[in-house]
């Protein structure tokens, strides 16, 4: 296989726990038993993998201000746990509020018996014959974040997971990994951020996030992909929800070079729920892949999806959302919404909504537009005095905002709203709450 | 419903199953060069067109069959097929309608379409393919005092070259895909239609497609020119023997609408589905596509009840500024039946706009999947497409599938896609039933309704045709 | 302030007004009454500049400025307020940040500096007030699950806001119980002042029973057939519009 797979293999320490040691050598095995897909492979008929083909090193250490990489985190006011080009880093992380009911803990500083709750849990949602680069993370992990909360337990705070690109000089490769367990009945906030990758620096992050949602759970996940420029990334979230679990999911993806991320959502007891959102702007010669995947395996559960994306420049977005209802899961309900805003003549949305039903008592639909701005909409805003162009960037960041504003964690929601509204050039202080 | 009517509804046999006990020159079973240059020569064709097929043929030698749709069936082992059957009767051609064997004129006035032109559905013309070759054609002469040519195509290649030569592979290249690859080498007949210039065509041409020999494959080709600004409405139907073995029907349609022309193309088709326990069957892999050129207009609409696995995208490559394509469609899968089918609206003018509203019903075990394909090109400024699909499904062990692709590259184009899946509602059929029908009748009922968006796009005749055939499709869906 | 001389427009080729006249002074109110399909919305769109309405002919001018060759916010910061009968909904932008945009917008060509945010605010739920609109829906997207009526006074409150030249409110009565029709009443009144006129298209007279009109017109067939003070309003309201349709035919 490509030099880029073992530049990515030899990135992986050798100084790991011997139970990781087993998952490295499984993972290799089945990487180097096939092959990096092409455009002829379904699944990646829009995405292509050609910027993978060079040279990644290994990452240097971790130590790098986070200001010099030009990331400024927002205060959420729960435990935040800082990765730097893979390693993790003490002096920014701070664990002090971690509430009692959860514990948080990296693989490699796992004690005997966290350890054995890790390999107890581990892969239980992507399952072992997964795909390709879930293969290469395992391959390659080194690490991983294990998040474990008590049953009952109820956090207050979000827990803020950051991986951060910094300069190094040389491209290098990152693999991630993160494991949530929700006990029964517990409810928690997870937010997964991922920054950095300005100023040219190449990077590839191969993630792999599990989130295992016990009876009765419920689990606000946040997935930010605020990398840019040549920071690549090829990501998965796999989720699997027993019975009467609450997922509320939501994803954002400013572009990079090649940003691929892959959610998957297995119901496995009744009664659960899950609301999965998302945002994507790509622009330059950016490219961001979303595919999800919605399974209904059991009756009686429900599934809502809405993802928007701007699409600019001569930048490319690709969504494929599938809900597959499985043979037994009657009295599903589920439906899923794609509304793309392509805002230049280069630029290009492929979008594929897909059904796959085996069971007759159900509700199932999906839509998805490609389009312009409103016209209608755009007319009234003018009536009222507003310039076209001013009404055009309050309309594209309207038109993601209404996805924002499902967010439900107020602070994040306040650090996202001006960002997104500073790219859309919009008053961030209009564009928020109204005091 | 109890399980006696439901056995009672299975056990009813396809209507059109009947084998005719026709004498016919069959080739023997295979596939080569050899067996390519004896239908061209049988065929007294050109040598331009042998040329043609064994290129389309070595074509074919080199592909592969695809996989990607959402049916499964054993591997078809090409080399066991007839690729010609005529009946024995044709051999020295009839002059007329008159010297057509009555036998073969039984066959087609069992299926109800009478070849007698006194007896003829009022205004349709029909050219009826028996196996591999057209064993009639009525109301020519008619049609030609409009200058409208109708004719077999194995005719149009003597008697029309240059129109043949000039339009055949343009519009589904030779090497398109496996199975149109496949039709290219070895297509034995099928229909030709030529509009002149400004012609409304003063009748509905049809054409009527029998399977009827044993292990014989069919393979027609379709081609239809409507010249600038004019009007034509054609319309297909086809049926099969029932056989407990699985026939091949990989037919190719290629539409030219030059400027302004209107071309309206509708299929009842009708292949045996086969039994309730997924024997036998017609195998359907079908390529249909038409090229709309400026301010032309292609209108696909199809009800697909039968086959045991259908294979079918027809689809509108919208070459001209402000021209259309719509695509109506009802697949109605039942018993072990699968179906992928939908469309392809290629957009490249200017100003194109295309509608798709697609209805799939999904009974026994069957599989539906609506697959489809809108693409949007960088000059297709101001294009709009609209697409509804939608599924329904009866009884718990059916499938229903919705692929759309949606691809764009026009920030004025707009693109819409909507569907929805569920089951027949609880309250309609609870209406109905209090109202007093039976609950087969009342799902047929609603079925139809569901249907109606599609139906009305078909001429009148086919309309009535198309609802008849749906309530006999479903029986024993209902449990 | 307002004259329109011989404007003929429409939709898609279809003429609409057909050589329409009309002439309004500062201060003066105007209602245009007419049955459905006479052209009365359609006069407003065209005045506003809706995309896809079409003028064939004649003109328009407010303030001495030709209308029809400006752009839509041009007409709308030059004093033109169009209270739409179906207000557009717009997700995702919130109503606060729309009118503050709006608001800006016309500030910006008297030559004054975009407001601060915090005295906007101040403003905005004091409208609200006037307007009896829960000051929760300045946080809500623009028209966004409004009712009819919530919307109504919301267009209400942006005309409040910008203090239009001349404010056309088109059927701005329609579905509305007599509550909310009176606060509507109530916004104009307060609002009426020898430098700003109004024009009211109304189907009823019963919005006239609360703004007293100076000109009552009715439109039929894209023209005005007839013109009078309110007590034509009473009259037409007495008789239906079928005898003057006959009348003119």
């Amino acid at each position: 296989m490509s030099d880029f797979m073992q530049q990515v293999l030899d990135s992986a320490a050798t100084g790991s726990p011997p139970w990781l040691q087993d998952w490295q050598r499984a993972g290799r095995q089945r990487w180097q038993a096939s092959t990096l897909p092409g455009r002829k492979t379904e699944q990646w008929k829009y995405t292509s993998l050609q910027g993978l083909q060079q040279r990644f090193v290994a990452a240097n250490s971790g130590d790098v201000e986070l200001s010099a990489a030009g990331v400024a985190l927002p205060q959420l006011g729960g435990p935040r746990l800082v990765f730097v080009n893979g390693f993790y880093s003490p002096a920014q992380s701070s664990l002090e509020s971690l509430p009692p009911g959860a514990s948080l803990v990296r693989f490699s500083d796992a004690d005997d018996q966290q350890a054995k709750r890790i390999r107890a849990h581990l892969g239980l949602a992507t399952g072992r014959d997964e795909p390709l680069f879930t293969a290469l993370n395992e391959a390659a992990m080194s690490d991983g974040v294990f998040l474990d909360i008590a049953p009952g337990a109820s956090l207050a705070e979000p827990i803020h997971v950051v991986w951060v690109s910094a300069n190094q000089g040389e491209a290098f490769s990152v693999t991630q990994r993160l494991l949530v367990l929700c006990g029964e009945s517990s409810s928690a906030s997870v937010i997964e951020h991922f920054a950095g990758g300005a100023g040219g620096q190449r990077s590839f992050t191969n993630g792999v996030t599990e989130l295992l949602l016990q009876a009765g759970a419920t689990l606000c996940h946040y997935r930010l992909h605020l990398e840019q420029e040549a920071a690549l990334h090829i990501g998965r979230v796999q989720a699997r929800l027993a019975t009467g679990a609450t997922l509320n999911s939501f994803h954002l993806a400013l572009g990079s070079e090649l940003k691929r991320i892959d959610l998957v959502v297995d119901y496995c007891g009744e009664g659960a729920h899950c609301e999965l959102n998302g945002v994507y702007l790509p622009r330059g010669t950016e490219h961001v892949d979303y595919h999800t995947c919605i399974e209904h395996r059991v009756p009686n559960c429900t599934s809502s999806e809405t993802f928007r994306g701007i699409v600019g420049d001569s930048a490319t977005a690709v969504f494929n959302g599938r809900i597959h209802i499985h043979r037994d899961a009657q009295k599903t309900r589920a439906q899923l919404n794609n509304r793309n805003l392509l805002t230049s003549t280069q630029a290009e949305v492929n979008t594929k909504p897909e059904l796959e039903i085996y069971a007759d008592d159900v509700q199932c639909a999906h839509g998805a537009t490609v389009a312009q701005l409103d016209e209608l909409a755009l007319h009234y805003l003018r009536s009222r005095g507003v310039s076209r162009a001013a009404g055009e960037v309050m309309l594209s960041f309207g038109f993601i905002n209404e996805v924002i504003e499902s967010i439900r964690c107020e602070a994040l929601r306040d650090y996202l709203q001006p960002m997104l509204a500073a790219r859309f050039a919009r008053d961030p202080a209009l564009v928020g709450q109204v005091a | 419903m109890s399980q006696e009517h439901i056995d009672q509804a299975i056990s009813r046999e396809y209507s059109a199953g009947f084998i005719s006990a026709i004498e016919s020159d069959t080739l023997p079973p295979g596939l080569d060069e050899e067996v390519i240059c004896w239908i061209s020569h049988k065929k007294g064709e050109p040598d331009w067109l042998l040329q043609w097929r064994l290129e389309a043929y070595r074509g074919f030698r080199q592909m592969e069959e695809p996989t990607w749709a959402h049916v499964h069936y054993p591997p078809i082992d090409l080399e066991a097929v007839s690729y010609y059957s005529s009946p024995r009767s044709m051999k020295d051609g009839p002059k007329s309608l008159d010297e057509v064997d009555p036998e073969l004129l039984a066959t087609y006035a069992k299926l109800g379409i009478p070849l007698h032109e006194q007896e003829v559905l009022a205004g349709v013309a029909v050219d009826a393919v028996f196996d591999s070759v057209s064993v009639a054609t009525t109301f020519r002469g008619k049609l030609a005092e409009a200058g409208v040519i109708f004719c077999p195509i194995s005719e149009a290649v003597h008697s029309h070259p240059e129109l043949v030569r000039k339009y055949l592979g343009t519009v589904v290249p030779r090497k398109d895909n496996y199975y149109a690859a496949l039709n290219s080498a070895v297509f034995s007949d099928g229909s030709f239609v030529y509009i002149p210039k400004g012609v409304r065509c003063p009748m509905e041409l049809s054409t009527y497609f029998r399977i009827n020999e044993a292990k014989t494959g069919q393979f027609e080709r379709t081609l239809i020119i409507a010249d600038e600004g004019s009007h034509v409405s054609y319309l297909e139907g086809c049926t099969a023997p029932m056989r407990d073995e699985n026939q091949l029907h990989a037919a190719v349609v290629e539409l030219v609408a030059l400027d302004g022309a209107q071309i309206k193309y509708s299929t009842v088709q009708n292949w045996y589905p086969g039994d309730a326990q997924g024997r036998g069957g017609i195998y359907n892999f079908v390529t249909k596509r038409g090229v709309a050129h400026r301010d032309a207009k292609i209108s696909w609409t199809q009800v697909e009840t039968g086959s045991a696995v259908t294979w079918k995208y027809p689809s509108c490559i919208l070459r001209g500024d402000n021209s259309v394509g719509e695509f109506y469609s009802v697949a109605l899968t039942n018993n072990f039946q699968q179906a992928d089918t939908g469309t392809k609206m290629i957009h490249l003018g200017k100003n194109t706009r295309s509608t798709i509203i697609s209805k799939g019903i999904s009974a026994g075990a069957s599989s539906n999947a609506y697959r489809g394909l809108v693409r949007m090109s960088p000059k297709a400024a101001g294009a709009r497409n609209y697409t509804q699909c939608d599924s329904l499904l009866i009884g718990d062990r059916c499938a229903a599938h919705t692929f759309p692709y949606i691809e764009s590259r026009n920030p004025s184009a707009v693109v819409e896609h909507e569907a929805t899946t569920s089951k027949v509602s609880e309250d309609q059929l609870y209406l109905c039933q209090q109202r007093g029908l039976d609950a087969e009748k009342a799902v047929s009922m609603i079925v139809n309704g569901f249907c109606k968006e599609v139906f009305k796009e078909l001429p009148m005749e086919f309309a009535v045709e198309a609802g008849k055939l749906l309530e006999v499709s479903l029986e024993g869906s209902v449990g | 302030m307002l004259k329109i001389e011989n404007l003929h427009a429409g939709v898609d080729g279809t003429d609409i007004l057909r050589g329409l006249n009309l002439e309004v002074k500062p201060g003066e109110v105007h209602a245009i009454m007419g049955p459905n399909g006479s052209g009365k919305s359609t006069l407003g769109h065209v005045l506003a500049g809706r995309p896809g309405y079409t003028v064939t002919a004649g003109s328009a001018t407010l303030l001495g400025q030709d209308l029809l060759q400006l752009e839509t916010e041009e007409r709308a910061r030059l004093g033109l307020f169009l209270a739409f009968q179906y207000p557009v909904e717009i997700p995702g932008v919130s109503n606060m940040e729309f009118l503050k945009a709006a608001v800006d917008a016309h500030r910006e060509q008297r030559g004054q500096a975009p407001i601060d945010a915090v005295s906007f605010m101040k403003q905005a739920r004091e409208t609200c007030k006037v307007v009896d609109l829960d000051p929760a829906f300045l946080k809500r997207g623009v028209n966004e699950g409004f009712s009819g009526g919530e919307k109504k006074r919301n267009e209400l409150m942006q005309m409040i806001l910008l203090e239009p030249r001349l404010a056309i409110l088109d059927e701005t009565d329609s579905g509305l119980d007599i509550d909310a029709l009176q606060v509507v009443a109530r916004g104009v009144n307060a609002m009426r002042s020898s430098e700003r006129a109004f024009v009211l298209v109304t189907h009823y007279q019963r919005l006239l029973d609360y703004i007293e009109p100076d000109h009552v017109h009715v439109l039929a067939d894209g023209r005005i057939v007839r013109s009078g003070d309110k007590s034509l309003a009473l009259e037409l309201e007495a008789r239906g519009y079928a005898w003057l349709e006959d009348e003119v035919a």
